[in-house]
């Protein structure tokens, strides 16, 4: 990271801007935040399934993997728009607490379904 | 987290958003983060979110690590796996909240060319996973002399 590269971004100037395999590497990071909601949607469904709440494994089994496609989606959002050019950071603002309420959400289930089992 | 409070002359925005805490939904407080202090390389913003990602993944780790404790442990009063499933999902959830804050906290001090703050989180997440296997090594052994 030079600092030319770190003065391009801020000052506007996003003809010199290269944002190497930056952008590519953080869109594999939500793929992989992606995968691993999938993984827990399976735990819980089973967790669930196991403690006789069928209808719950079946909204979390369905809600996950709903949740895992938005979340391969944000990944999927950095190469679009103005985040093409480089010049500016994609913003989506609420992606991340999104994430993290959707997270919160996930450990109150398996709370829930842990004590229920 | 004062990190907002001192800015007094290079950002106008940065001490508005904090004074609203909690109150506001995560989209609003992002967005207020935009107009704080300046638009840095992408690449900072990008390696911010990645770390947060992570820790997210850590988080959800954490989660799944409990559920499946909680299934395939076997304790005989069948209560005692929760000594080692709750504590776990627990772990996961605060930490889950924690990576968010440390985010944020980056995000601003990026924006703001200030110097990042290192975080409580990889402490108590060494802390928590020692204490949990020790618990789970010391059930282990007991249920093994019991029964």
């Amino acid at each position: 990271m030079t600092p030319e590269h770190s003065r391009a971004g801020a000052s506007g100037d996003t003809t010199r801007f290269d944002p190497g395999l930056a952008r590519d590497r953080t869109a594999l990071a939500w793929t992989r935040s992606a995968l691993s909601m999938l993984a827990i949607g399976t735990l819980i469904a089973r967790a669930a399934f196991e403690a006789d709440l069928d209808a719950l494994a079946v909204i979390a089994a369905v809600a996950t993997l709903a949740l895992a496609l938005l979340t391969w989606r944000q990944g999927n959002a950095l190469y679009r728009d103005r985040a093409v050019d480089g010049s500016q950071p994609h913003h989506q603002p609420g992606a991340l607490g999104f994430l993290v309420s959707v997270t919160l959400l996930i450990a109150f289930v398996a709370l829930v379904v842990t004590v229920l089992i | 987290m004062p990190s907002g409070q001192s800015t007094a002359g290079d950002s106008d925005e940065s001490a508005a958003p904090r004074s609203r805490g909690w109150l506001a939904s995560p989209a609003q407080r992002e967005r207020e983060l935009e107009e704080t202090g300046t638009e840095p390389d992408p690449r900072f913003t990008w390696a911010n979110e990645r770390t947060f990602l992570a820790w997210n993944r850590t988080a959800l780790a954490l989660i799944a690590a409990g559920l499946a404790a909680a299934q395939f442990l076997n304790l005989s009063p069948h209560g005692l796996r929760l000594i080692v499933a709750v504590p776990l999902i627990v772990l996961g959830g605060v930490l889950a909240l924690a990576s968010y804050v440390h985010w944020e906290d980056s995000e601003r001090a990026i924006r703001l060319q200030r110097p990042l703050h290192y975080s409580w989180m990889p402490r108590v997440l060494t802390g928590g996973i020692v204490i949990i296997a020790l618990c789970g090594g010391i059930l282990a052994i007991i249920d093994r002399i019991v029964h």
